[in-house]
C-alpha cells in the first residue's frame, strides 16, 4: 500500500497535468475524472488535490482562473500554460521510457 | 453550525498565507464541498450524512493548510525586493545623509504611507508588512521626543499621546498577528533598531545629536541595509523556524553593534533589556495568535 502511494505521489504531477492539457478543469472535476478514467484505481484524498494544484500554479505550469456556470455557480477553471506543456512533454516521454523498460524487464525472457 | 461551515472556518484559521490567496482557496474549497454534498445527496445520503462526509472526505483541515502554507511560504524575488525595500530607503537617507534635507524625509514618509495603504487596501500581501513597520515607527519615535518637552507639555504629550498611539499600535498588531504571527514580527523589525540609535546618539542637545548622526550615518545605514537582507530573506526562506531565526539573529547581532557604537553611555543593563525587548517583540506575537485567533474567530465568507 505505501508503494502505491510512493508511486501517486511520483506521478501526480503528471497526472493532473495530463488531464488538464486534454480539458480546463476545475477541482472536483479533476478528481472525478481520475476517478472514471482509472475505473476508481486513483482516488485521492480530495482535500490533498488543492495544494497539487497550487503548486502546480505556482510554478506556473497552470493557471487558475473563476468560472461563473450556466447555473450561476462560480468555479476555479485550471488551464494549462505553455511552461506546462513543455514539463508535461518531457515527464510524459521519461515515463513512457520508463514504463516501457519496466515491461520489458517483466515479461518472461524468451531466450 | 454545519459540518461544512466548522470545516471551512478550521481551515480559514489555519491557514498561513497572504489574505487574498486565502480567501480564494477557502472559497475553492467551499465549492468542493458544496459540488461533494450535491453528489452525496443524490447517493441517498440525508442531509446531515451527506453534510458530514462530504468535510470528512476532504481531510484535516490543518494537514491541508499546513501543505497550502508550503506551497507559498517561500514568496518570489520580485515579493522579497518589494519588503527589503523601505529598509533601503532608510538607509538612503542616512548613507547619502539626506535626512538634513527637509524635502527627503516627508517625501519618504508620504511614500510609505501611500504604499501602506496601496497593499492594506489590495489583500494585504507579505511584502506590505516592511512598510507597516516604518509607518509605526515615526510615531513611537515622535512619541519619546515628546517626552522631552519643557514641563508640563511633557506631562501633557505622556496623557494624550502615548496611550492614543499605544491604542494604534497594538490595534495594528493584533489585526496582523490575526493574518500570521510572523508577519506581526517583520513588521515589528525596525522597532528596537530605531529606539537602539535613539539611545545610542542622544537627545540632550540638538545640535550635538545632529552632529552624532552625520558622523553616525554610514553605520546607520548599514543597519538598516542589513535589515533590508533580513527582510528579503524571510520572503525567501520557506520553513518557518528559518523565517523566525532570520529576523531574531540579525537583530541581536545588530542591536549589538549599536550598543557597540553608544556614545551616550548607556548602561549594560537598559542595552540588554532592549535586546530582551526586540526578542520579545520578534517572537512574543507567536504566544499571542492562538488567543488572539480564538477570540476573533469569524465565520468564513465566500
Amino acid at each position: 500500500m505505501n508503494h502505491e502511494r510512493e508511486l501517486l505521489k511520483g506521478s501526480t504531477d503528471l497526472l493532473l497535468l495530463r488531464l488538464i492539457s486534454f480539458q480546463s478543469m476545475y477541482g472536483y472535476q479533476i478528481i472525478k475524472e481520475l476517478g472514471r478514467r482509472s475505473n476508481g484505481y486513483f482516488r485521492f484524498k480530495e482535500g490533498t488535490l488543492y495544494p497539487a494544484l497550487h503548486r502546480l500554479e505556482r510554478n506556473g505550469l497552470i493557471e487558475g482562473k473563476w468560472i461563473k456556470l450556466p447555473g450561476g455557480l462560480e468555479r476555479r477553471y485550471y488551464f494549462i500554460t505553455q511552461k506546462g506543456n513543455k514539463v508535461m512533454a518531457e515527464r510524459l516521454s521519461v515515463w513512457q521510457n520508463f514504463s516501457t523498460a519496466v515491461d520489458l524487464i517483466m515479461q518472461p525472457s524468451s531466450g | 453550525m454545519s459540518f461544512k461551515s466548522d470545516y471551512l472556518n478550521k481551515l480559514k484559521e489555519s491557514l498561513r498565507v497572504d489574505p487574498a490567496i486565502k480567501r480564494d482557496i477557502v472559497r475553492e474549497y467551499h465549492a468542493h464541498l458544496e459540488d461533494r454534498y450535491q453528489d452525496l445527496r443524490e447517493s441517498g445520503l440525508s442531509e446531515e450524512e451527506a453534510d458530514k462526509a462530504a468535510a470528512k472526505l476532504l481531510g484535516s483541515p490543518r494537514f491541508i493548510a499546513k501543505q497550502i502554507g508550503e506551497v507559498y511560504s517561500q514568496g518570489t524575488w520580485q515579493q522579497a525586493i518589494f519588503a527589503a525595500l523601505p529598509h533601503l530607503l532608510v538607509a538612503l537617507l542616512f548613507a547619502l545623509h539626506w535626512w538634513k534635507n527637509t524635502a527627503w524625509v516627508p517625501a519618504v514618509i508620504l511614500v510609505v504611507i501611500g504604499i501602506v495603504i496601496y497593499g492594506w487596501s489590495h489583500g494585504k500581501p507579505t511584502w506590505l508588512f516592511p512598510w507597516l513597520g516604518y509607518c509605526l515607527t515615526p510615531v513611537i519615535a515622535i512619541g519619546t521626543l515628546l517626552i522631552y518637552l519643557p514641563g508640563s507639555w511633557a506631562w501633557l504629550a505622556a496623557i494624550a499621546y502615548i496611550p492614543l498611539t499605544m491604542t494604534i499600535i497594538l490595534s495594528i498588531t493584533k489585526q496582523t498577528i490575526k493574518i500570521d504571527w510572523l508577519f506581526a514580527s517583520l513588521m515589528l523589525l525596525p522597532v528596537p533598531i530605531v529606539l537602539g540609535w535613539r539611545l545610542a546618539l542622544g537627545i540632550e542637545d540638538i545640535t550635538q545629536w545632529q552632529a552624532r548622526l552625520y558622523e553616525a550615518g554610514q553605520l546607520i545605514a548599514l543597519t538598516f541595509a542589513t535589515l533590508a537582507l533580513t527582510a528579503a530573506s524571510f520572503i525567501r526562506l520557506r520553513q518557518r523556524w528559518a523565517k523566525a531565526g532570520a529576523l531574531v539573529a540579525p537583530e541581536i547581532l545588530l542591536l549589538i553593534i549599536v550598543a557597540l557604537a553608544d556614545k551616550n553611555a548607556t548602561s549594560f543593563w537598559i542595552w540588554l533589556f532592549i535586546i530582551l525587548l526586540a526578542v520579545v517583540l520578534l517572537l512574543g506575537p507567536a504566544t499571542l495568535e492562538k488567543k488572539i485567533r480564538q477570540g476573533h474567530t469569524k465565520p468564513a465568507k465566500f
